[in-house]
């Protein structure tokens, strides 16, 4: 049977692990290959490494960096932040990540996309859609302009790209810790039939249970509640465990 | 040595991270030299079907490996495409050859009311109990959008439950080959690459 994938998703500010709130107030909170290492030994299921502040900063990704993350990982990775240019999706690859995740690039450019998907498949490309609420409707906002599309039109796009799965972060609820958007999650659902890594809001064990009772989706991204909290991965994996949901230990 | 076929298809660097870690001599390489001095031939690979064997033939891999395995029954393990494309028929995007070692066709995951790609960790279905036995059977990481069919059920190794039961793993002769990857699947996965590889590097 397959397994709830429960990601740990570090965020990067170009030097040291950072953790933000609602997209804001980033807080050190670690070296990212010691951070790596105790993932690897701890048999996580997978994990995400994005730099958050690539795209705005127009940084290329630290490939020496970021290759030395990956050496520290025997389970799938998979990195964003500033991805713009095949090359530098095969840049990646070449050093080990599993997958790459995609944001400002993706929407202004579908196209694009679409040529990563031909390129390196489907699977191998992974889209990053933060969603806010607003007047009822969810939206992403275009990274620097204004301007806002709605998560209903942007998923059209990408499904036409085929792209490999989506991971779907609520920003009003990033590192607020009380639990995930489980409309957000619903309504995306709704509209893709690729995996979604749902992300933003977990605080404690409970609110995975709440999050896989409440929604199809398989797998869980959080950061803050490994940061800021007791909990491990492995405690939220037997909280799952006890609540009759499949989980690898 | 293992020659680890290096074909423009993907994550390259995970395997040779992991034989590294067993400290299983290893090269990443298209030198047609290397391969014929190696012991063992690893084809990874993520991708299309049809750009796997293209690129396989632009770099002149195709009737070199089929010498190396079929004829010098030279020890081999495919990974996820390098699963695929030893078998004679793919789809992906359109019909196309395969390499052919090993009769059947690689269809794509029907829609149904599970996600696909088929991502994440699944447990094996060990079909071979001497390529599974229990300390190897287990949970092991896939993912993939299509999957394979052999003709002759024989080759199966192993299968796993998507949609019904799907080929996880085949085994021919010296020929084994994996849809799910090993070189990711932590200390389990290792540990399958350790007992095929043990003594033949």
């Amino acid at each position: 049977m397959l397994k709830l994938r429960i990601i740990p998703i570090l965020t990067f500010n170009g030097f040291a692990l950072v953790k933000t709130k609602q997209f804001g107030n980033p807080r050190m909170v670690g070296n990212p290959v010691q951070t790596a290492r105790v993932y690897n030994a701890r048999g996580v299921d997978e994990l995400v490494f994005l730099d958050i502040f690539a795209s705005t900063q127009q940084r290329k990704l630290n490939l020496k960096l970021i290759g030395d993350v990956i050496k520290e990982c025997f389970m799938p990775v998979a990195i964003g932040g500033g991805i713009n240019t095949l090359e530098d999706i095969n840049d990646l690859l070449q050093i080990g990540a599993d997958k790459v995740v995609i944001k400002a690039k993706a929407l202004s450019d579908a196209l694009f996309i679409k040529e990563a998907v031909r390129f390196f498949g489907s699977q191998c490309i992974s889209i990053a859609i933060d969603a806010s609420p607003s007047e009822g409707k969810y939206f992403i906002k275009q990274n620097e302009a204004k301007e806002l599309i709605s998560v209903g039109d942007f998923i059209d796009q990408m499904e036409d790209c085929d792209v490999g799965e989506y991971i779907l972060n609520a920003t009003h609820h990033d590192g607020m810790m009380n639990g995930f958007d489980l409309d957000l999650i619903n309504f995306v659902s709704g509209l893709t039939n690729k995996p979604i890594v749902a992300v933003g809001g977990a605080g404690n064990p409970a609110h995975f249970v709440t999050l896989f009772t409440n929604t199809t989706v398989e797998a869980v991204g959080s950061a803050s509640i490994y940061h800021f909290t007791q909990y491990t991965p492995l405690d939220v994996k037997l909280e799952l465990k006890k609540n009759g949901f499949p989980v690898r230990l | 040595m293992i020659a680890i076929v290096n074909y423009g298809m993907g994550n390259l660097a995970s395997v040779k991270k992991a034989l590294d870690a067993l400290s299983l001599p290893n090269l990443i390489t298209d030198n047609h030299e290397d391969i014929k001095r190696a012991d063992a031939i690893i084809l990874p690979g993520v991708g299309s079907f049809h750009q796997g064997m293209q690129n396989l033939e632009d770099r002149g891999l195709v009737g070199l490996l089929t010498e190396e395995v079929l004829v010098k029954k030279k020890q081999f393990l495919g990974i996820c495409l390098g699963m695929q494309l030893i078998f004679k028929h793919g789809t992906e995007p359109y019909p196309c050859a395969g390499l052919g070692w090993i009769d059947g066709t690689v269809i794509k995951f029907e829609d149904g009311k599970l996600r696909v790609p088929h991502m994440g960790w699944n447990t094996i279905v060990p079909v071979m109990e001497n390529v599974f036995p229990h300390d190897l059977n287990g949970d092991y990481y896939f993912i993939h959008t299509y999957h394979a069919v052999p003709e002759n059920s024989k080759v199966v190794a192993a299968k796993v439950n998507y949609m019904g039961e799907v080929v996880a793993s085949v085994k021919q002769d010296n020929i084994f080959a994996t849809q799910f990857h090993p070189e990711k699947s932590q200390k389990l996965g290792l540990a399958l690459l350790s007992a095929y590889f043990q003594g033949h590097a």
